[in-house]
């Protein structure tokens, strides 16, 4: 007959494991790092995935919202189902070291890190006596698409009825994979300080996409300008007036706007009448994306309303803000600190980015904790490197797996505890009327 | 039989010469006089005072008080005729810093306005001569105008307002009053500072403008404690700007489109959002239909400013001015008592079509009767500008009164033949009240909300 073992006991047991057979999640990650694909379209990552997660005879379930997948390690008796996420995806990024020299797509985001950790857990969890001590079960959850970038392409897919969200975590909520799922767990790597350690509890703004094209009229630039309406002049105008209203918006909103122009124009001795951009309208808070989006709205109007252009907005529901469970980072900020000591945890404050993790953490318990191990000006910077393997696979892996034994050992009264004591901000399906309802598509000619 | 022999025309024209040679100390310093008192239009009170004063002294009382500081006065000659105007303006533009200005309105005759009214003077004074008038026929209206920089905008909206004002400027006011009723024609000379070495410019044309006043409104609040509650009128004005920059390379060039202003109020502190700003400007072209084209792509550019701040927007497009299109008829007269006075050196020609990018409300009068419109070279610098100074006053102030003396001497001499004639064979584009009505049916009020 099994015995009872204590938490402690059961978190060195799995710690150590990682330790002495967790090679194969660093394999991983550095196989992934070789070949970096974008969002939706990572079909060799997630085959790598795949097959790792295979060799440690687990059952794996493929093909969810095109390149996800799942697999479950159950316990020895019933409890709750704890979610460990990883992202597939790389992103853009010229010049990066790393960097697909076709598609210029690098993991300068580090999420192959993400897909060594996560099997990092698994195996630690795998360790001889582990599950069976344990109440409920862990989802290995690889997740396609968290960086929201090749707007117009996602679109498309979207319109051909493949996807119906354009980030991977909304697109598995929609297609009911967390429906089952109890609490959820992801940890990114940073560049950010402690580069020896760990970032925990801070939160992330949420998002809205917009796609907006110009309409203008073609005409010769040199010869016949005024039988033109440029659609570059809107854009630019519409960016002016998109900068002239950041003074309004309150600091603990953290908005933050930032367009891009994917098409600005075909010739140079043409009036430009075709003009695209995309920009994210972030925020704190929902109401903050609303307020802003609405200002934004304005500002691309008046650039084609100034020149007597059309402009058609597609606005895209993105993710929503991140919002940390504080017992959940309470229980992992105690693990990390055991690894790295509790100098080397930083509490982390309000940061600019978004995440697909947000939306999971306002249906549910859910915690998005930073591991450094990584240089360059910050992540998505084209020297975003990492150069600690060991901190950010294995370590960041054992403090999840050390975070799961807390919640799920001793009939998982801990895990009872998270859940009973988290109020989700909304449920799956007022989540999907909320996030269908941003989604519109206008087109302005004032 | 008369005792008295009637003097010919070239010993009229002698005369007239003489006399106004006697008079050119007299009426240069009155010239100088009102540059040392510039003062802007409708607000020329002591300008206007100093010109009644010169015109009584010449045998012609005018009648003043018309559009503000506007006047007229009439000498009538033997027997009926037609009645040829000669303008001088009144007014100063504002130029701080130049070394004539006021220092408490920056108002300066960096116009050249002033060298008219000694011209106007001298006119005066040269057909006033008794022998002179008896050969003549008809009347000559000596006619002082006020406000023709179509500046201060707001004020001169007030006014009208106010009930003091129908139309904005000096020479567009007196038409609506009726002042210009009872003339046949009418001209002035302007100085220019051509480095042409000719005295006198005769010829080309000159823009049509309209006048925008816009408000842009937004909501005040404490610029560093609350500027998400703010509404940033300035921001809108800034974007209206960029957009109509943006307009500019829609432009043609044969139209010699100008999209200028200045904005008059700005904000009220650094420390408020600003929820009002003025903007005063201008947009030109060479016809007034290409104007109006042009003036409505701007006021969608007001209106993206706005729009982009959630903010509100009053527009007032005020009736600028129209093409000025001299009289070949009278040009012709001018032209012929230039070469004949001062020689075929002192001519310089211009086709019809030469624009120089400016306006004046000469161009409304020659739109409703034969106008002519020279410039005479007597000045330096630049038009506007802080450096230009008259540097010739015999020329801008007696030579120039010598042309327009004489040039109505060949109008009413012979039973005004001359001028009966260019009044038979001119077409006005319009009549005067059809003018009077275009030019109310322009002005409009454009009010829009940004949302």
């Amino acid at each position: 007959m099994a015995t009872i073992r204590s938490a402690t006991d059961l978190k060195d047991v799995v710690s150590a494991h990682i330790s002495s057979h967790g090679q194969p999640a660093i394999d991983l990650a550095l196989a992934v790092l070789g070949h970096p694909e974008t969002g939706y379209k990572e079909f060799k990552t997630a085959a790598a995935t795949a097959a790792a997660i295979r060799s440690l005879g687990l059952e794996v379930r493929e093909d969810i919202a095109i390149t996800g997948m799942t697999a479950t390690l159950q316990g020895g008796s019933p409890g709750p189902n704890i979610a460990i996420l990883a992202e597939l995806d790389a992103l853009p990024v010229p010049g990066h070291p790393n960097a697909d020299p076709e598609t210029t797509a690098a993991h300068a985001c580090a999420h192959h890190c993400q897909l060594g950790n996560m099997l990092a857990v698994a195996i630690g969890l795998q360790a001889p006596g582990v599950l069976e001590s344990l109440s409920g079960s862990v989802t290995l959850m690889v997740v396609p698409a968290e960086e929201y970038v090749e707007i117009e392409w996602r679109n498309e897919q979207r319109m051909a009825g493949r996807i119906e969200f354009l980030g991977g975590k909304p697109e598995f909520v929609r297609l009911g994979e967390l429906d089952d799922v109890d609490i959820c767990m992801m940890t990114h790597v940073t560049t950010e300080d402690p580069h020896d350690g760990f970032g925990v509890g801070g939160t992330n703004t949420g998002l809205l996409a917009k796609f907006i094209k110009f309409v203008g009229v073609k005409s010769h630039a040199g010869g016949a300008p005024h039988l033109g309406i440029n659609a570059l002049n809107a854009a630019h105008l519409a960016i002016a007036g998109i900068h002239a209203q950041r003074e309004t918006y309150r600091d603990e909103d953290t908005v933050r706007i930032h367009p891009i122009i994917t098409r600005g124009g075909s010739v140079v001795n043409a009036v430009p009448d075709d003009v695209r951009m995309e920009t994210f309208v972030r925020g704190s808070s929902i109401n903050a994306i609303r307020n802003a989006n609405e200002k934004v709205d304005r500002a691309l109007r008046a650039g084609a309303l100034a020149v007597g252009a059309t402009v058609e907005i597609t606005t895209l529901p993105g993710y929503l803000p991140l919002a940390p469970d504080e017992n959940l980072t309470e229980l992992h900020r105690a693990n990390a600190e055991v690894l790295v000591g509790s100098e080397r945890v930083h509490e982390f404050g309000r940061r600019g980015g978004s995440t697909d993790m947000g939306d999971l953490t306002q249906l549910m318990p859910g915690i998005h904790p930073y591991v450094g191990g990584a240089v360059g000006r910050s992540n998505h910077a084209e020297d975003m490197v990492v150069d600690d393997y060991n901190l950010a696979v294995l370590d960041a892996g054992k403090a999840m797996a050390m975070t799961v034994v807390d919640l799920l050992s001793n009939g998982a009264s801990e895990g009872m505890r998270v859940i009973s004591e988290h109020r989700p901000a909304m449920t799956k399906d007022e989540y999907l009327i909320l996030q269908r309802a941003f989604l519109s598509e206008r087109s302005y000619t004032e | 039989m008369s005792t008295v022999r009637e003097l010919n025309r070239i010993e009229v024209k002698a005369a007239v010469r003489r006399v106004i040679e006697g008079s050119a100390d007299e009426i240069i310093r009155l010239a100088r006089d009102i540059y040392e008192h510039p003062e802007p239009g409708f607000t020329e009170e002591r300008t206007a005072k100093v010109v009644a004063k010169a015109l009584t002294k010449a045998g012609v009382k005018p009648e003043t008080g018309i559009a503000i500081t506007g006047m007229k006065g009439i000498r009538t000659f033997d027997g009926e005729g037609p009645t040829v105007a000669v303008i001088g303006e009144l007014d100063a533009v504002k130029a701080p810093g130049h070394p004539g200005a006021d220092t408490t309105t920056g108002a300066a005759h960096a116009c050249g306005h002033h060298s008219q009214i000694g011209a106007l003077i001298g006119t005066a004074i040269g057909l006033g001569v008794p022998e002179v008038a008896s050969t003549l026929t008809g009347r000559a209206a000596f006619m002082a105008t006020p406000a023709e920089e179509f500046i201060d905008v707001e004020m001169r909206w007030g006014l009208r307002e106010a009930g003091r004002l129908g139309l904005l400027s000096g020479k567009q006011e007196m038409i609506r009053l009726g002042a210009f009723d009872d003339v046949d024609m009418a001209m002035m000379i302007h100085t220019s500072s051509s480095k042409v070495q000719r005295r006198f410019i005769v010829g080309g044309t000159s823009n049509a403008h309209v006048v925008h006043y816009v408000r842009f409104l937004g909501k005040a609040a404490h610029a560093g404690g609350a500027p998400h509650q703010g509404v940033n009128a300035l921001q809108a004005a800034m974007l209206a700007l960029s957009a109509i920059n943006t307009q500019r390379e829609t432009f043609e060039d044969e139209n010699q489109t100008r999209v200028h202003g200045i904005i008059t109020r700005g904000g009220v502190a650094t420390n408020a959002v600003p929820a009002e700003v003025v903007y005063e400007g201008r947009v030109r072209g060479r016809t007034m239909a290409a104007v109006d084209k042009i003036a409505a792509r701007i006021e969608d550019c007001y209106r993206a400013g706005a729009l982009a701040m959630g903010a509100s927007l009053e527009i007032v497009s005020i009736p600028g001015y129209l093409p000025l299109e001299n009289n070949k008829d009278l040009a012709r007269v001018f032209t012929e008592n230039v070469i004949t006075e001062f020689g075929e050196d002192a001519l310089m020609t211009q086709a019809d079509t030469v624009n120089a990018g400016g306006s004046t409300d000469m161009g409304d009068l020659s739109q409703i009767m034969p106008a002519l419109h020279p410039y005479v070279a007597a000045a330096d610098g630049t038009g506007h500008g802080i450096d230009y100074i008259i540097t010739d006053y015999r020329r801008a102030v007696v030579d120039s009164a010598i042309s327009m003396a004489l040039t109505v001497v060949d109008l009413l001499s012979d039973n005004a033949a001359e001028a009966r004639g260019i009044i038979d064979s001119h077409k006005p584009s319009m009549t005067r009240p059809e003018y009077v009505q275009s030019q109310a049916a322009r002005l409009r009020k454009i009010e829009y909300r940004g949302e």
